[in-house]
């Protein structure tokens, strides 16, 4: 019963609306973006915080951004992948764990 | 009332890189915004900030990774300039019989050669750091 009274639901969309209102007098009035501003502060914490993650995101970037030729196989693009990985063994290993896990996923 | 956002632009513009030349920041940090540049494609930007991961924090298997990301990357270009010199060259023996279109044909491939030597050299580069790391700290 206690519960049912704190929970607005009027006061939360009014708020929510009063909010609203307010960046975009900020934005309006000052020109800056500020909502953006502190996504963009978050995400870079996030970024330095879950920096192995990034580093997974930017490992499978590296493949995706591979080109490949209209003609070729994924034989050709792993060849290629291969080639261009030499001296490279921390990377290879990654890509090696990702194609297993994409070969995984697909037999489940 | 300053947007954050601006902020932060402001400070990458202007007193940003000089700090960041420190080599102060955590190695965090520079990987972050090496990943940053990788992204878009900055190759420049991004053999900066991973020499600056190196100097400013003991190397561990993320910083290895990360500069072998960039070495990759150094090279995947590298590779789409070769492709663009070999199909200038055929081009050129197609419709470089005016001068006019030889001579833009060889522009042409003269740049693209260029855009490869830096990508090499970079690679070259980074190669060089990734070998005289190989002896240093376990991973993290």
């Amino acid at each position: 019963m206690t519960n049912a009274r704190n929970l607005s639901i009027p006061g939360g969309l009014t708020g929510a609306l009063l909010g609203l209102v307010a960046e975009l007098a900020l934005e309006e009035i000052t020109g800056m973006e500020i909502v953006n501003g502190l996504l963009a502060v978050i995400g870079a914490g996030f970024g330095l915080v879950r920096i192995d993650q990034r580093i997974y995101e930017a490992t499978v970037n590296l493949i995706k951004r591979v080109p490949v030729e209209p003609n070729s196989d994924y034989r050709d693009v792993l060849e290629q992948i291969d080639e261009m990985s030499l001296e490279l063994p921390e990377l290879r290993e990654s890509f090696v764990k990702l194609i297993q896990a994409g070969i995984q996923a697909q037999k489940a | 009332m300053v947007g954050l956002n601006s902020l932060t632009k402001l400070f990458r513009k202007t007193i940003g890189p000089r700090i960041e030349a420190l080599g102060i920041f955590p190695s965090r940090y520079y990987l972050n915004r090496t990943l940053e540049a990788l992204d878009v494609d900055d190759i420049d930007e991004a053999v900066r900030l991973i020499t600056l991961a190196r100097t400013g924090q003991q190397q561990n298997s993320r910083w290895r990774l990360v500069c072998q990301q960039v070495i990759f990357r150094c090279r995947v270009l590298a590779s789409i300039h070769e492709k663009q010199i070999e199909r200038i060259k055929t081009e050129l023996e197609l419709f470089g019989k005016a001068q006019d279109m030889r001579e833009r044909y060889l522009s042409l491939q003269k740049t693209e050669g260029k855009a490869r030597e830096v990508l090499r050299n970079y690679e070259r580069r980074l190669l060089d750091q990734l070998a005289g790391s190989s002896g240093a700290s376990p991973p993290s």
